[in-house]
């Protein structure tokens, strides 16, 4: 007797339109890979896109099919319109997802694949263009009545003068184009005002090809709390939740959380609303993020992500569902529903090729070795294996850990030991250092801010005993090396001390 | 023989005293730590010290001995790698670009003289900004970048020749 297997037709039970046949995923690393799989659940055939440093990265093999698309430069691959789009004509891709970075926020992308009758899996070029614009979507929420910093849209001199002196000093520059911390410059005092001003308009202009620039008032110990919204065709608007990203260093998030720890439910019935109210206003489909600044009881709109966020996994695990099916759904002209009422607590943590003790300088390299944690509440979204190159071509996220729990502090000390059991030998990275945020007393306390860093982990170093761990490591590297027979059985990173002189003199 | 962290001049004086099956005895300075360690299937192993224990794993990769100590990662150089550059004078004679970007700050001229850890130029790739340091004591021979350039992953931005003699 044979026992066939079940050919599993995903397309037929997934409430797949038939619309969509298969996506190209535009995007590298952990964030392609997590595509390709929900594609898979969706009944989508996927296409991967790779630049030459990534002909052996995961997401290449873990598609249906991949194509070359331009050398290891992020301008002629991953940031080239023409050569994806020539992947996805030449593949019969019917669909594209942009991930996040790269090419998701660019409205000339989403018109080239509109252009070329195939799907854009994210909102309409219009839109983005609209939101991606900072002082236009500031307009569109003062215009739908939510809450912005107070700010003024000027870089003449008298006016920010008398903005300045009206909110008082410091205030912030930014610049209409910028975003995601890029483009910002803090003024302390009236003196600086000025050239302050043409500074910033300048470094916008060279940055961004555009010199305009607002000013708002600068907030002295916010938390960033963002609403997860998903909106479809059929103008259904819902929204999942909230995240806090306070934790961020320069600007860039380290550890998110939901739900927001001590938010009232007054507040983010508020938030929500607010960012639905916008979302509403701009016309807003498929996933996207309204950020706001919290401080005290009062919150700001800071802007709209248009596109799925890295931290976007800490919503899944609380609403228990997977927001790139949902945003496949929506491509394929399906409706959103009401979310299922969420549960417990989840925190994610981005895990950086990096020197957390030299200044957080990139980091680059292969991977030796790798351990992952498992368990109840736990998952890992990465693309690393053993053997992956992190080259310095691209940012280094090398992976995010994300912990559920039924509570923050179960969630807390299920991701402290999920660190615990993560060894990612190789490459230098912050899995100790996130390790030593998330067992503080200040996260435990969810001091949270997002001066978090720079109040409770400036100067952070790793503590003496695991240094001298690390230091009787290295000797038995050396003592292992100087007794290969003892270990000639097996195959293991031990095996590259081989022929090391380590104690012998060597010239 | 003697170790260092990448990153950190500081040497630490290290000796295997003894190693007898899984017990280890090692001075690191003037400690004695004692350990044992238990090899694992994964090629990695169970260091214990103090009844602390620490899965641990380690490479070689060119002239550093690469470790990790759990989440904690750590690259040493042997002194003799250290000491045959320190004898040309200069940890490096150029400041390259460790990744292709854009400068934003260039913090010296031709001709200053600066000291080990000094920050010399800000560059600014994937939405990161990295600053690049001296190494070692030198002298700026000649900025090869200006604020604003881009520049390609291994471009030379500032070339060092040795400080004077003093």
């Amino acid at each position: 007797m044979t026992i066939a297997p079940v050919a599993i037709d995903c397309a037929s039970f997934v409430e797949s339109m038939a619309r969509l046949k298969k996506l190209l995923v535009a995007n590298r690393g952990e964030i392609a890979l997590r595509i390709i799989r929900s594609a898979r659940l969706f009944g989508l055939k996927t296409v991967a896109v790779y630049s030459a440093a990534d002909a052996k990265s995961a997401h290449v093999g873990a598609a249906d099919e991949a194509i070359a698309i331009g050398a290891a430069e992020a301008s002629k691959s991953y940031l080239n319109i023409a050569a994806i789009i020539a992947a996805a004509e030449q593949s019969g891709a019917d669909a594209i997802h942009p991930g996040y970075g790269f090419l998701s926020e660019r409205p000339e992308f989403a018109q080239a694949a509109a252009d070329g009758q195939i799907v854009f899996v994210g909102p309409r070029p219009d839109v983005m263009a609209a939101l991606g614009d900072k002082v236009a979507a500031r307009r569109i929420a003062i215009a739908a009545g939510v809450p912005v910093v107070p700010g003024i849209e000027t870089a003449e001199i008298s006016s920010a003068r008398d903005f300045a002196a009206q909110v008082g000093y410091p205030i912030l520059i930014k610049a209409a184009a910028g975003g995601g911390g890029r483009g910002m410059r803090v003024v302390a005092e009236a003196s600086q005002l000025e050239n302050a001003l043409e500074a910033a308009a300048r470094e916008a202009a060279a940055a961004f090809g555009d010199g305009r620039i607002f000013i708002e008032k600068y907030l002295a110990h916010p938390r960033h709390i963002e609403i997860q919204i998903l909106g479809d065709e059929h103008g259904n608007l819902v929204a999942l939740g909230e995240r806090d990203c306070s934790i961020q260093r320069r600007h860039q998030k380290i550890i998110e959380e939901s739900p927001a720890p001590g938010l009232s439910s007054a507040m983010r019935a508020k938030m929500i609303d607010a960012a639905l109210k916008l979302a509403r206003a701009a016309h807003y489909t498929n996933a996207g993020t309204a950020e706001f600044l919290v401080e005290g009881d009062n919150f700001y709109f800071l802007e709209v992500n248009a596109r799925l966020q890295v931290e976007h996994p800490v919503t899944e695990m609380r609403f228990g569902c997977d927001l790139v099916c949902e945003q496949l759904r929506i491509a394929s002209g399906g409706e959103v529903s009401e979310p299922a009422a969420p549960r417990g607590v989840a925190i994610e943590c981005r895990i950086n090729a990096e020197d957390p003790e030299h200044d957080f300088r990139p980091a680059t390299g292969s991977v030796l070795h790798l351990s992952v944690p498992g368990g109840p509440g736990v998952r890992f979204d990465s693309h690393m294996t053993r053997g992956s190159e992190v080259t310095p071509w691209y940012d280094g996220l090398l992976g995010k850990l994300i912990c559920y729990g039924a509570n923050r502090e179960e969630a807390r000390v299920r991701l402290v030991n999920a660190l615990g059991e993560l060894s990612l030998l190789g490459v230098t990275n912050n899995a100790a250092y996130l390790r030593d945020i998330i067992a503080s007393e200040q996260f435990r306390d969810a001091k949270l801010s997002t001066h978090f860093i720079d109040e409770f982990f400036s100067g952070w170093k790793i503590g003496k005993h695991e240094i001298d761990a690390a230091i009787l490591a290295a000797v038995i590297a050396a003592s292992e090396d100087a007794a290969p027979q003892a270990i000639s059985n097996r195959r293991s990173p031990w095996d590259g001390l081989n022929n090391f002189e380590l104690w012998g003199s060597r010239r | 023989m003697k170790l260092t962290r990448a990153g950190d001049s500081h040497e630490i004086d290290v000796e295997l005293i003894s190693r007898d099956g899984t017990t280890i005895q090692v001075r690191v300075g003037d400690r004695e730590i004692a350990a044992k360690y238990t090899p694992n299937a994964d090629g990695g192993g169970i260091l214990t010290i103090d009844g602390r224990r620490y899965p641990i794993f380690g490479a070689r990769r060119k002239d550093s001995i690469l470790v990790s100590v759990g989440p904690a990662s750590f690259e040493f150089k042997p002194a003799e790698a250290a000491l045959r550059r320190r004898a040309r004078g200069l940890a490096a004679t150029t400041i390259t670009a460790p990744m292709p970007g854009k400068v934003l700050k260039v913090l010296v001229r031709d001709g200053d003289l600066v000291e080990a850890g000094q920050a010399l130029v800000v560059i600014e790739a994937m939405k990161m900004e990295t600053t690049l340091a001296a190494e070692s004591a030198a002298m700026v021979k000649h900025v090869r970048v200006e604020e604003g350039q881009t520049v390609d992953h291994g471009a030379v931005l500032i070339e060092l020749s040795p400080p004077p003699a003093s």
